[in-house]
């Protein structure tokens, strides 16, 4: 079973994000990142597969600067076998039929069984990428799963619903699975397997070397502006001290009628 | 805008409410307005649509469209989209939405914005107006190209109520198998821990750092206050809190009387399932978090401060 998971790095969940200047996106350049949450999830279900199956092989893949080794490196150390970095500045503002399409031109070359990745990334929250993968390769595809059961050439999912609903899905492999966070616990890194990841293949890949010219990612959708949302209809913000704003919390839940 | 498809979808047997919302936003798009209905024996939910201000309904209704699965529903919109040609595709982002949108986006090699909350008109093109980073950033986004696609929020626009002259036309060719089969709908057991009838709700996030903290700072509270203790999203994932007491898109849908966010950033899908309450109070060290935004009454500060002290204060009014 060869398995391929895409990561993707996004602003670390602590960090204190602010705009860019000019609006067009958040100040990156000093912030932390790491990966996406979602996506860990997918690596863990693909890790637990060659857990039973040690000669299943799972390669990451992430697509952005050099910062995206250190993510590649912490899932190798998890347990992936090899990892693929791709980078090009004509990537910058890539949308997500771009990235797919760059996930498609390495994963072609690779002819997996099974494709991993997270529901959404936390940073834009489009959802996409994993189905727009999924149809370039000519793969089905199921999302948001919280389970998967792999039988001989196919597999079982449940995909979330709304409100606690689930539905059981069958696909046949070569297929592609979205994942929802909470789907497994995931593994850290051991100490052995951080030595070892030292060890593990990264290559870095151009557009060029995956075939692809520049014009063939010209992105479709552009982020013109990101702002704060408008305030106003906000929040009544309680202040004094902290024993002043219990009071004046007890007051409100009084005026609810509910002391 | 010349031309909009909306993309029915069918829940419990019927007309899903979200339909109805998209219908709202291309009528204020303006424009000639398509729906396309898509299901087995659905003859009566394409009717019900083109009274309701779908306009020209198509409809596929085909035995292997009975339940959603993305080829048979990509299938369907392919039809649609190839014989109406609409520069605008609209379809609710739910979890069929979801699941084909982006498949039928890289199909035809188009545009997509998703889970957009709204559209405005610019000129003469059309900004897609959405959240990012979990709702703390809205955001503009331009499309380019014909057809584009937009998957739209749930609730983001009224439902249309009034009543049109429609007409429902069967669209042929839109049957055919599905790689992925469906197997059944599973409605997961209901847990003990109903949060749907609480009237107080005091729910904890991520904020707390850690599950003892859920017992030591945030269950004097909820006793205080006699409420009933809830949860985000990352606090269930990460297995401190069992899924009954999720709050969410996913979990419970709550209205009490009083709602009370304890270290809960307020992620969409934590906001759909208690925006309704009657009363919110949320407590946050991050004055920008999104949850400020649907609160009534917000406290800024260290919740390892702030909880005991309104603990304290709630148990004295009560007369110790």
């Amino acid at each position: 079973m060869k398995i391929l998971v895409c990561l993707k790095q996004v602003p670390h969940k602590d960090a204190r994000l602010e705009l860019a200047a000019d609006g067009s996106w958040i100040q990156d350049a000093n912030i932390k990142f790491e990966i996406n949450d979602y996506d860990n999830y997918a690596l863990e279900e693909a890790l637990r597969v060659k857990d039973k199956d040690a000669t299943s092989e799972v390669i990451v893949l992430s697509i952005g600067p050099d910062r995206v080794q250190q993510s590649l490196r912490t899932a190798l150390g998890m347990g992936a076998d090899r990892a693929i970095q791709i980078w090009d500045d004509g990537l910058a503002k890539a949308d997500s039929l771009a990235i797919a399409k760059t996930i498609a031109a390495v994963a072609k070359t690779e002819s997996c069984d099974l494709v991993l990745m997270g529901l959404m990334s936390d940073d834009t929250n489009f959802a996409v990428t994993g189905p727009m993968l999924a149809e370039l390769l000519g793969f089905p595809h199921a999302t948001g799963i919280v389970s998967a059961k792999l039988d001989g050439g196919q597999v079982e999912v449940e995909r979330e619903l709304e409100g606690g609903a689930l539905e059981v899905v069958k696909l046949p492999l070569p297929c592609l699975l979205t994942v929802q966070t909470g789907m497994n616990e995931v593994r850290y890194a051991s100490l052995k397997g951080i030595m070892q990841a030292k060890k593990k293949p990264l290559d870095k890949k151009s557009l060029g070397d995956v075939g692809l010219a520049a014009a063939a990612v010209a992105p479709k959708v552009k982020v013109e502006k990101i702002y704060s949302p408008p305030k106003g209809g906000g929040a009544e913000i309680l202040t004094g001290s902290k024993d002043e704003i219990a009071g004046k919390f007890v007051g409100k839940v009084k005026e609810l009628g509910l002391l | 805008m010349a031309k909009t498809l909306i993309v029915g979808e069918i829940q419990k047997g019927g007309l899903r409410e979200s339909t109805l919302e998209l219908v709202t936003l291309a009528r204020k798009l303006g424009g000639d307005i398509t729906s396309l209905v898509i299901g087995s024996g659905v003859g009566a939910v394409a009717e019900e649509l083109a009274k309701k201000g779908g306009g020209r309904v198509l409809l596929a209704d085909d035995a292997s469209l009975a339940n959603y699965t993305s080829d048979g529903h990509a299938r369907a919109i392919r039809r649609a989209i190839d014989a109406e040609k609409p520069d605008l595709v609209l379809i609710s982002n739910t979890p069929s939405g979801w699941d084909v949108a982006g498949k039928l986006a890289a199909a035809i090699d188009c545009g997509i914005a998703t889970d957009v909350i709204r559209i405005e008109q610019d000129g003469g093109d059309l900004v897609f107006v959405r959240r990012m980073f979990n709702a703390k950033f809205d955001a503009r986004l331009r499309v380019s190209g014909s057809p584009r696609i937009a998957t739209v929020q749930p609730g983001a626009s009224e439902a249309y109520t009034g009543s049109e002259a429609g007409s429902v036309t069967k669209l042929d060719g839109v049957g055919g198998d599905s790689r992925t089969k469906f197997v059944e709908v599973r409605v997961a057991p209901a847990g003990g821990h109903d949060l749907t009838k609480a009237e107080i709700i005091v729910s904890g996030g991520r904020g707390l750092q850690k599950p003892e903290n859920f017992e030591a700072v945030l269950k004097p509270l909820v006793e205080a206050l006699g409420a009933q203790m809830g949860a985000s999203r990352p606090v269930v994932d990460a297995g401190w809190l069992p899924h009954e007491y999720q709050v969410g898109s996913s979990g419970q849908v709550v209205s009490p009387k009083l709602y009370v966010a304890v270290g809960i950033s307020g992620a969409i899908q934590h906001l759909v399932g208690m925006k309704s309450s009657n009363f919110i109070i949320a407590i946050n060290k991050d004055p920008d978090a999104p949850i400020f935004e649907v609160a009534d009454v917000g406290i800024v500060g260290d919740l390892f401060e702030v909880v005991p002290a309104l603990a304290a204060a709630v148990k004295s009014a009560k007369g110790g």
